[in-house]
């Protein structure tokens, strides 16, 4: 019953509260991996890695290779340096234009999301306000809303506040980010004790104080998550800035991605014969994720740092 | 409306809450979000669903579009496969999500569990175009690095391996690749937030790794597997990228039409009518919703604390 | 819906929050439809501006620059249009020139419509059909009523206007042909002693004995989407016979059908024709330096042979499609060829008709730059001559394509529906499964009345 398993979750609080130090995980922990486990993470290892692994080959061999080769066989420097040179040269050096955009929307919509996120996120959680609930539901609804009807009244929307064709026509949008009110709402609620805040509060922290001294230091795992789950989100974005951009130049990477594919003969036989080859493409996608991957790797130490390690400190 | 549950046994608490937090505050932490909900979120919802019952001179429709819709000689297999779809999609992702973050969270070498949750996070990173071409090559039997697997299955050609009767599972791969990672994850994280002391004391007591998961850690995971299970349907029943990458992939032989977001998508920017292309949303937004109210009713989703 | 309550002592006040929770959920979708409500003033209709053709008003002349959206292959006409135009203003965008089915114009110009602005002067496309939906939206403007004068549009090849042609007005220019041609490679016909097949009689005889003889050669290949307007259309098949601007005519089991249906499968059967896409990895992979011979369109030649297959100097030659024995004209397919449409919302009639006429017909253009046949006649000869010096073919190519571009057969219409994605979706899998093509013939048919239906078509099935 969901009702039993509650409680004693604010039970684990209390008690971690009191007694903050004392971890006996590591000697508990070691023990050697079953050949089971090792095999079933192994083979997941290989389903999620070895596609990479391929397109990051591809992006260093010719189109010739690609097809003709071994699919996991290194192609040479050279041809990375002629796909390099051929990328570069796309309508002079667009991919760079593109990265810049992404870099300039999805910044932007990071930073205002974080700031209306986290306080929202948090007021959800730990205090009672009227419209709390409502909040929630309309949250869950339009969260839950397909995507690709709401661009239409999206832009009739930006339209008649003249953003059409402006960053912002991408980056208020972007910043509407309802999974990360939940992902706070949910960080919160199930792991920051109120008795800390509580506490606070009989200390004589403001409202705004206990937040920023309290529940904003505790937050930083669900900072970095929603930060992340944003950034990547508005990065890989393709819909929303294709119908509301006009012009090339403002494409976003992933809106530019989808030039350069429709331009692949393979993909788009009528493109004709100044066409992009694959591995250009497999280059240019590395090159449009691997800011994705350096904030992952940035941020995944305060992604799994253990949320509750944070909370008993505090 | 019974999404709204009902929060037990802590009025006393509440009462006292209430003192300390008059609802300004909240109000205002949450003020800057509500501007952005309402226009982003609730204009663009309403509008669509006032796009779903007008029709095309603006005038109020009935149900007509939604009769249209069903009426169109896709709505039937796109809406069973759909299902189909949803049925692997959410039991792969409850069942292996869950269980691979388990596994990584047991597993005694730090490193080589922060470096699989990197590996297994990579997918997440690669959208649209370069999925596009990642799967070509990957389907493919006779340029695919699994190739000799898929050659194993019987599967020669890519025409052979796309063909209709096995889109569900390769749609299903698709979107697991992608998509698992990220919740891979937000679990793990999860997982770091129980007591270290609460599993030593069931290890005490005896149990071993199977029943801590089953009797500790799953039940305490219970906000995020329903958070994960309410969204993975919404995105599941919205299924739409991976039919149509995959229909990109094969120049539209497997994927086009497959799905009702598809559907919708044809009818809003194809054929012009958005009053159909909105009901068929719509129709979508109800189906989630009733699953989400019973998720949300059943776990008490929306309680504070 | 049940309200299910946990726990009792939380009952009233439960039920009191989520009456509140309702009101105000509903209050805001009051809004929204407010909200909503207030969008239909300002955006005027609803679905689209509906302009009847023939009454078309010239928007407010302005000066200003000229927007063209072009592809990234056409890219390079707007450039060349510039430099030897230093005094014309002109916006270049690029995109995705509406390739495969991404609708990006289509999709654009609805919303253009709604809010009213925004609408780029000229636009290329790599789609035949756009007009299909351009012209009931009202975004085309008329170029033969006064914008181009008749005398210069009698210089397109004979029938070269016919996607772009509505009731009788023309609503785009065609910018290069794709007509059917037999490819083949030289070298190896001449090597095994065969003739080119002239008719499709004797092309299944030699795709017989190229079976028994060489097997693993090609004589062709089925598995693409434009196999319908290779095969089929050149075949005067008449799955698509658009006859007015929303009807269509369709029947694809006659005997123009199932006779080619007939050969194909004859083919796939003996191995000769291959069931691969010739754009796919498997087909390049172990297929493409087997080809003897390939039916296909003009573009062929440099995309395919030159550019993908890299099939070495001197190899590759052109003979006009083969025709069935007994058919009084000879007849041909098409597949694509990409069109400029002038926006009936310009502002710079003068300035987007001049650079219209300059990218179609220009020889600076057209005869030395443009990748595929140009649909304006006197520019292909130059084309042609192009082609010839570059040494690349083992035969004149110019005979059989420029008589070619002459024949492709009218009754294949250009409709808003994809007959490519249809015939990939239905009868592509079912043949890549084993089943005879004829065996399809009627499910083609069946999905072909549905899209059309969908969107919007009167359709005739039968004769």
């Amino acid at each position: 019953m969901p009702a039993d398993t509650r409680r004693p979750t604010a039970r684990i609080h209390e008690g971690a509260a009191r007694t903050p130090v004392s971890r006996p995980r590591r000697t508990t922990r070691q023990r050697m991996p079953s050949p089971v486990r090792a095999l079933v993470l192994t083979a997941f290892l290989l389903f999620f890695a070895v596609p990479v692994l391929w397109l990051v080959l591809a992006a260093t061999k010719t189109d010739d290779q690609l097809v003709r080769g071994n699919p996991l066989s290194f192609g040479s420097w050279s041809a990375l340096r002629h796909n390099w040179d051929a990328l570069t040269a796309y309508q002079s050096d667009a991919i760079f234009l593109w990265l810049r955009n992404s870099a300039v929307y999805s910044s932007l919509a990071l930073v205002i999301t974080l700031a209306v996120t986290i306080p929202a996120g948090y007021a959800l959680a730990m205090t009672e306000f009227r419209g709390r609930r409502p909040l929630l539901v309309a949250t869950l609804v339009v969260m839950l809303m397909p995507n690709a009807t709401l661009v239409v009244p999206l832009f009739l929307e930006i339209n008649a506040v003249h953003l059409v064709g402006s960053t912002w026509s991408v980056v208020l949008p972007y910043s509407f980010y309802p999974f990360g009110v939940y992902l706070t709402y949910i960080y919160f609620s199930t792991a920051v004790p109120k008795e800390l805040l509580a506490a606070a509060r009989i200390d004589g922290c403001s409202e705004f104080g206990a937040f920023r001294r309290i529940a904003l230091p505790l937050a930083a795992p669900v900072i970095a998550l929603v930060g992340f789950f944003s950034f990547v989100a508005n990065w890989t974005n393709y819909f929303l800035p294709y119908v509301l951009l006009p012009e090339s130049d403002q494409f976003p990477v992933q809106v530019g991605l989808g030039t350069l594919l429709s331009n692949v003969p393979q993909f788009n036989p009528t493109a004709g014969t100044l066409a992009v080859e694959r591995p250009e493409l497999a280059l240019a996608t590395l090159l449009a994720i691997i800011p994705v991957l350096v904030v992952f790797l940035f941020s995944q130490r305060f992604l799994v740092a253990g949320m509750l390690a944070g909370a008993t400190k505090g | 409306m019974s999404i709204l549950t009902i929060r037990g046994g802590r009025a006393g608490t509440h009462a006292a809450r209430r003192r300390w937090w008059p609802g300004r505050a909240g109000h205002g932490f949450v003020a800057p979000y509500v501007v952005l909900l309402i226009a982003f979120g609730v204009v663009p919802t309403g509008y669509a669903i006032d796009f779903a019952f007008t029709d095309a001179s603006g005038r109020f429709a009935g149900l007509s579009n939604f009769t249209a819709a069903a009426a169109d000689f896709r709505f039937a297999s796109a809406a069973a496969h759909v299902a189909l779809y949803l049925l692997f999609w959410l039991v792969s992702l409850v069942v292996l999500v869950v269980g691979l973050a388990l596994l990584l969270h047991n597993l005694a070498a730090r490193g080589v569990g922060k470096a699989l949750r990197f590996l297994y996070y990579l997918p997440g990173a690669l959208a649209g175009a370069a999925s596009v071409m990642v799967w070509l090559f990957m389907l493919d039997p006779t340029v695919s690095p699994a190739g000799f697997l898929l050659r194993a299955l019987g599967l020669d050609t890519f025409g052979q391996v796309i063909a209709p009767g096995h889109l569900p599972f390769v749609l299903t791969a698709i979107a697991f690749w992608t998509g698992a990672g990220g919740w891979i994850v937000v679990m793990y994280g999860a997982l770091n937030n129980i007591s270290p002391e609460l599993m030593e004391a069931a290890r005490i007591d005896g149990a071993g790794p199977w029943q801590i998961a089953r009797r500790v850690q799953i039940p305490l995971l219970r906000k995020w597997i329903v958070y994960m299970v309410i969204l993975a349907f919404a995105v599941g029943a919205q299924l739409f990228v991976e039919p149509q990458l995959l229909s990109q992939a094969s120049n539209g032989v497997a994927g086009r039409d497959y799905s009702l977001n598809q559907l919708s998508y044809d009818f809003a920017f194809q054929n012009n009518d958005l009053g159909t292309a909105a009901a068929v949303s719509v129709v979508l937004l109800v189906v989630t919703l009733a699953v989400a109210v019973v998720f949300v009713v059943k776990s008490g989703f929306f309680d504070a604390g | 819906m049940t309200v299910k309550v946990r726990a009792d002592g939380a009952r009233r006040s439960g039920k009191g929050r989520s009456r509140a929770a309702l009101m105000a959920l509903s209050g805001v979708l009051a809004l929204s439809a407010v909200a909503a409500c207030g969008g239909h003033d300002g955006g005027g209709a609803r679905g689209g501006t509906t302009g009847a053709q023939g009454d078309f008003k010239q928007a407010p002349q302005s000066d200003g620059p000229l927007t063209i959206w072009v592809d990234a292959t056409r890219l390079a006409a707007a450039k060349l249009y510039q430099k030897t135009h230093p005094t014309v203003k002109l916006n270049i965008v690029s995109y995705d020139g509406d390739a495969d089915g991404s609708h990006y114009l289509q999709t654009k110009v609805s919303l253009f419509n709604r809010t009213r602005k925004g609408w780029p002067d000229v636009v290329f496309s790599t789609q035949n059909n756009e007009t299909s939906w351009a012209v009931p939206a009202g975004f085309t403007a008329p170029l033969n009523k006064g914008l181009i004068a008749q005398s210069a549009l009698s210089g397109w090849a004979h029938g070269a206007g016919d996607p772009c042609t509505v009731n009788g007005t023309l609503y785009c220019l065609r910018n290069d042909l794709a007509q059917t041609v037999l490819w083949y490679n030289d070298s190896l016909m001449k090597k095994w002693g065969y003739q080119v097949p002239a008719t499709w009689e004797d092309y299944e005889a030699l795709g017989k004995k190229v079976a028994t003889e060489h097997p693993g050669y090609l004589v062709g290949s089925a598995g693409d989407n434009f196999t319908p307007e290779i095969y089929m259309w050149a075949s005067k098949c008449g799955a698509n016979q658009i006859t007015g601007p929303k009807a269509v005519t369709v029947n694809t089991t006659s005997a123009n059908c199932s006779r080619m249906a007939t050969l194909l499968d004859t083919l796939v059967k003996n191995r000769t024709m291959s069931k691969s896409s010739v754009f796919s990895s498997d087909f390049d992979k172990n297929q493409a330096g087997k080809i003897l011979m390939l039916p296909g369109p003009s573009w062929f030649g440099g995309a395919l042979f030159e550019g993908t297959f890299k099939t070495p100097k001197g190899q590759v030659a052109v003979a006009p499609m083969p025709q069935w024995s007994g058919d009084p004209t000879p007849t041909v397919g098409n597949v694509g060829g990409g069109t400029w449409l002038l926006s009936a919302h310009s502002a710079h009639l003068k300035a987007a008709t001049d650079f219209l006429t300059w990218v179609t017909t220009a020889n600076d253009y057209q005869g030395q730059v443009a990748p595929g046949y140009p649909a304006y006649a006197p520019a292909a000869k130059v084309w042609l001559a192009n082609q010839a010096s570059s040494h690349y073919y083992a035969n004149d190519i110019a005979a059989p394509l420029q008589a070619a571009a002459g024949q492709v057969w009218s009754g294949w219409g250009y409709g808003q529906f994809s007959q490519e994605s249809i015939w990939a979706a239905t009868v592509t899998p079912g043949m890549t499964g084993g089943k005879p093509i004829v065996s399809l013939l009627p499910a083609w048919q069946k999905a072909i009345v549905n899209y059309a239906r969908s969107d919007g078509y009167q359709v005739k099935v039968g004769p």
